[in-house]
């Protein structure tokens, strides 16, 4: 068989299959599905950051007229979080409150009024312990644990060291240690974090419609959390405004609205406010990063030493994923030949941190590209230079045990180094403006799931019936990304069919194949991959009906676009309905399947302990320059422009490439740039847009992306992940840039205007 | 977490006489007009008025009239028109730059003027959710009786954060009011109070109807909002300018200030730099913008940043005006 897709799928902007029902108002988002009669959940909130539970008094509130059902920690005896070793939330506060914010009990009643009434009548005891917002708090001796089982409220510490870092040191020329701290940040997707639960208590069946990157964990969750039977549940995830990492574990409230819902025995909805949308939280924690790099004279380097402290929060959630991530991705991105890891992930009395973009790598990479660029100028070397004496040459393992099989961050530098006229215009810039280059990288899924089942890493059906159209039938969840989209493409790539036949179907447990989510950039990568194999499977049974009908012998068949035909014959061929026929004789509907799984050797090297995390088939790369200035009179960073390149192995949808790489960099602006969770004794200051400071449209630059394609060996028709692997170079090249243009360099993140004047002040002071 | 609108009636009126029968009929009844300050509020608590009195109707209270008095400006004009009027950006530019300033566009397109320069203070102890403050013990400023920001304070801190208030205030602008006691004119400096609970000086039930701007007196006029983003942000520090120049002299200098106080101020004691070359001003109007600054920990900002911000701020559009004045001169 050989087949000629006309027009080829990939490769070509392509806009978004349910692009339409979103620009036209169409879509509809969890809190838009229509629900008559739903109860309305609220959700009663801890006042202290710390404390012991005494009492909950909800006899009041639930005399009040129009409660249906109020719920409690006693209701849910059983811990959940993402990671099968560390559960140890309760979707309701039991015995102790550990944030400001924890949910402490719920409502579900007939209506706002009343469900609010209904949380005024409940009484709680607290009795306040001394309470942590630092991790150094949180660490000294003797301070008061938040779980009895984690001595000096250290989660997870993690220490590796690979070669001789020592000699490493002692062998380089220029050797440089900072400190940095980076705030703490949230995601801030625009959808509230929302749920509808629907009760069957004749059946016993619980449906859940979420905001979530993993409805499969949603699934699991809930029915631990509910003691139901996983059969009885069913997740629809609908239209979701936003992941990035916020949604890609089950969340309390998501618990919490089964819990009001099967008490009541009816429909709740669930929708939280900003505020408590920010105090569930899960971003990215704040840091603290001490580096130290050994460098020859030429700019190789000889050793990294790192130490990351983060802030968790107050539960486990993906916190040892994170503080093993930030170890992990130091290697893979250049060569290291010794590197030294010390992690601690620490326990303090706030929401709980989670994933975001970029997961665990970010904040470290960020103060990596800033060292290297102190380091260069130190030496008298171009900051290109240096990135250059460094790269790797694929295929290569890391000392961590990574494969890295394809890399394109030379070709990444040296599109950006000409885009930029970095040579040209970099000692010829204003007073004020600067550039700065950094790069990053990232992986293209996570190649062990957090769940160890041996079922297959993902899975995707085809069904084909008489009507000649072809249902994709997807578990991966579209959270705006275009998951949706890429499988279309690569199903159609494969098939050659036109595109009007092809429908997408996802994230309902009741229709689609189970799949692990929208996390650490698997989607493209694996269930691409499993769309492949299953569009081969689907095709061979048309081509099989071709030939039994043409008489002739499969690999004969050749297809161009919807025509089979005999190879080299004059006939006209076979149109595709007429295969379709041909193909359900005897069978009926066609359903096929396709799998994907991260061989072994991509999966981290078991003889070192903790490879699992950083372990991925293809490693994306992106390298940036960043065009800034400062103002003189505030002191404030505009960025003018960027110029990113990113290699993602082949851009299926260049179109949806270019749409992420442009929301890493702004993403990755924003946190270097503005945006910062403040907590004051555990108070929120910033849980809402106005003080959560994400950049407008006012400071969006201009962002000129190029795409490189290093076709790499595993990935779908060449394709790696392409949304996550810039996000932090953005912030490595904005520090860098404003160093550039005001001489300062900044170890504290983000740069806002009274960092960078303090900053400045202290230069001149020195100065003068 | 979200605090339902609390319910009130909903008024209309048609005219100023109405408005005003409603709201002196109705005690603890609010104006409204654009709503993007008062709705947010009541909907995170802040205050549970019977009824709400849309003045948005009322027939001629949007008027921008431009004559040999100078300007008169509606209630109800909102700031997108005040901002893009070309008679505004021509005769009175820091009017014009600070309404173009405030908030982000939608914003502009409701928010009156009027409604901005009657907006209530602000602070992070207060702006925040009724779950919030009920478990921070309330505060001065909502039903508490201790400051979080100043210690023991008997007065509250909280900052008004309106744009257009010190730009007016160095235009020389007053306010036209109609209340229970009928109408009044006064300057819109005394229409502020630099308290954080009662920083308008306006009876119950009195709204302000209209601004008068004198005309243009020859002076330059601008409006600095120093803030982190372009759109959306209340300004950390806001300097409004009127300068005015007679050769190498200075002749006339007002400067006005948001975001650093309960009140805009106008900066005071300006007057001992009259006569004197730029070079000798810039240093002393920036020592007096940065005593006329009251900033605490009211924002996420610290306040030495504000008050550090206003006074370069000041010096730099003071440096503009000035050689604006040189080219208007030759």
């Amino acid at each position: 068989m050989s087949t000629l897709t006309r027009p080829p799928r990939i490769g070509r902007p392509t806009p978004l299959v349910d692009g339409v029902e979103k620009v036209t108002g169409r879509a509809k988002y969890t809190a838009d599905l229509p629900a008559p009669g739903a109860l309305v959940g609220r959700i009663l909130r801890s006042p202290v950051p710390h404390g012991i539970l005494r009492r909950i008094d909800t006899t009041a509130a639930e005399r009040l007229p129009g409660v249906v059902a109020v719920v409690t920690g006693a209701d849910c005896a059983v811990p959940f979080g993402v990671l099968p070793i560390a559960r140890n939330e309760y979707p309701l506060a039991r015995d102790k409150v550990r944030y400001r914010g924890e949910p402490v009990a719920a409502v579900a009643a007939v209506d706002e009024e009343t469900a609010a009434q209904a949380l005024a009548l409940i009484a709680v005891e607290i009795e306040p312990l001394p309470a942590y917002f630092e991790s150094a708090k949180a660490r000294a001796p003797g301070a008061t644990l938040l779980h009895e089982n984690k001595p000096g409220n250290v989660e997870r510490e993690v220490h590796n060291e690979f070669g001789d870092v020592a000699a490493g040191l002692a062998a380089a020329d220029l050797v440089r240690k900072r400190k940095f701290t980076f705030a703490e940040v949230n995601h801030a997707h625009l959808e509230l974090n929302a749920t509808l639960a629907e009760y069957d208590p004749e059946r016993g069946w619980l449906t859940l419609h979420s905001t979530t990157q993993v409805p499969y964990y949603v699934h699991l969750t809930v029915a631990q959390c509910l003691g139901m039977d996983t059969a009885c549940v069913r997740v629809v995830k609908p239209f979701l405004g936003g992941g990035f990492g916020a949604r890609t574990e089950a969340l309390g409230f998501e618990i919490i609205a089964a819990l009001l819902a099967r008490k009541a025995g009816g429909t709740v909805r669930l929708q939280l406010s900003r505020e408590e949308t920010f105090l569930t939280h899960r971003g990215r924690p704040q840091a603290d990063i001490t580096l130290e790099i050994g460098m020859t004279r030429d700019g190789r380097i000889t050793a990294c030493a790192a130490e990351c402290t983060q802030r968790g929060g107050a539960y486990a959630g993906y916190g040892i994923i994170t503080i093993l991530y930030a170890g992990a991705l130091l290697h893979g991105l250049y060569h290291l030949p010794t590197v030294k890891y010390d992690g601690w992930r620490v326990y303090t009395n706030l929401p709980p941190c989670g994933a975001m973009r970029g997961h665990g790598t970010v904040d470290m990479r960020a103060a990596f590209e800033a060292l290297l660029d102190e380091m260069a100028t130190e030496l008298g070397l171009d900051p290109f230079a240096v990135r250059r004496a460094n790269l790797l040459t694929a295929p290569t393992t890391t000392l961590m045990g990574q494969k890295v099989m394809s890399y394109g961050l030379g070709d990444c530098l040296d599109r950006v180094e000409t885009a930029s006229g970095w040579r040209e215009r970099r000692d010829r810039m204003p007073p004020g403006r600067g550039l700065g280059l950094a790069c990053s990288h990232f992986v293209s899924g996570t190649s062990t799931p957090k769940h160890w089942t041996g079922e297959p890493h993902a899975v995707l059906n085809l069904k084909l019936d008489f009507d000649g159209g072809i249902t994709i039938l997807t578990g991966a969840s579209d959270i705006g990304q275009g998951s949706s989209t890429i499988v279309t493409q690569v199903v159609g790539e494969v098939l050659g069919c036109d595109w009007s036949r092809l429908r997408v179907v996802s994230t309902d447990s009741a229709l689609t194949p189970k799949d692990n989510g929208s996390y650490s950039s698997r989607v493209t990568f694996m269930v691409g991959n499993a769309a492949i194999q299953a569009a081969e499977s689907l095709k061979a049974i048309l081509v099989a009906a071709a030939a039994r009908r043409l008489e002739a012998r499969p690999e004969e068949i050749e297809c161009l676009g919807e025509s089979f035909r005999v190879a080299h014959s004059q006939d006209l061929g076979l149109s595709f309905s007429d295969v379709v026929k041909e193909a359900l004789i005897d069978t009926g509907t066609i359903t096929v399947k396709g799998t994907f799984t991260c061989p072994k050797e991509y999966q981290g090297d078991k003889a070192i302990r903790g490879s699992a995390i950083g372990a991925s088939m293809g490693f994306s790369y992106a390298a940036q320059v960043v065009e800034c200035s400062v103002d003189p009179v505030t002191a404030r960073v505009t960025v003018h422009k960027v110029w990113v390149a990113a290699d993602v192995g082949r851009a299926l949808n260049p179109l949806a490439v270019e749409g992420q790489i442009h929301g890493a960099v702004w993403m990755g602006m924003g946190q270097a740039l503005s945006e910062e969770t403040r907590w004051d004794e555990g108070r929120g200051l910033a849980t809402n847009l106005v003080d959560y400071r994400v950049p407008t449209m006012a400071e969006s630059p201009d962002i000129e992306v190029h795409i490189v394609e290093s076709l790499d060996p595993n990935g779908p028709f060449g394709a790696k992940e392409a949304s996550e692997g810039p996000l932090a170079g953005c912030i490595g090249a904005l520090m860098n840039a404003v160093h550039h243009a005001a001489g300062v360099r900044a170890h504290a993140v983000p740069l806002t205007p009274e960092r960078v004047a303090d900053l400045i002040e202290a230069k001149e002071r020195t100065a003068s | 977490m979200t605090t339902l609108m609390p319910p009130f009636r909903l008024h209309r009126p048609a005219s100023l006489a109405e408005a005003m029968a409603t709201l002196s009929s109705t005690p603890g009844g609010r104006p409204l007009a654009g709503g993007t300050d008062l709705l947010v509020n009541l909907r995170r608590g802040m205050g549970a008025p019977p009824a709400l009195v849309d003045l948005t109707s009322i027939n001629g209270l949007d008027r921008i009239d431009v004559g040999a008095d100078g300007l008169v400006l509606g209630a109800t004009v909102d700031l997108a028109r005040l901002g893009d009027d070309p008679r505004v950006r021509a005769g009175w530019p820091a009017l014009a730059q600070a309404a173009a300033a405030v908030a982000g566009p939608t914003h502009r397109e409701a928010a009156t003027l009027g409604g901005n320069l009657c907006q209530d203070t602000r602070c992070v102890f207060v702006n925040q959710s009724e779950w919030w403050r009920a478990a921070n013990s309330y505060c001065l400023k909502v039903r508490g009786d201790t400051c979080h920001v100043v210690k023991k304070s008997e007065r509250c801190y909280a900052v008004y954060a309106g744009d257009v208030a010190p730009a007016l205030l160095v235009l020389g602008a007053s306010v036209e009011t109609a209340g229970r006691d009928g109408t009044r004119r006064l300057p819109l400096a005394d229409l502020f109070r630099e308290e954080g609970r009662t920083h308008l000086a306006l009876e119950p039930g009195e709204v302000v109807t209209a601004i008068r701007v004198p005309p243009p007196d020859g002076a330059s006029t601008g409006y600095r909002k120093v803030r982190v983003r372009d759109s959306i942000d209340f300004p950390l520090a806001g300097i409004a300018m009127s300068l005015r120049r007679s050769g190498d002299g200075l002749a006339s200098l007002r400067v006005a200030l948001t975001g650093i106080a309960s009140a805009s101020v106008l900066v005071p004691d300006l007057d001992t730099m009259l006569g004197r070359p730029w070079a000798e001003i810039a240093g002393p109007l920036a020592e007096a913008v940065r005593k006329a600054c009251n900033a605490v920990k009211t924002t996420v900002a610290t306040p030495k940043y504000r008050r550090r911000v206003s006074a370069a701020a000041a010096v730099a559009l003071g440096a503009e005006l000035w050689a604006g004045q040189e080219e208007s001169a030759a």
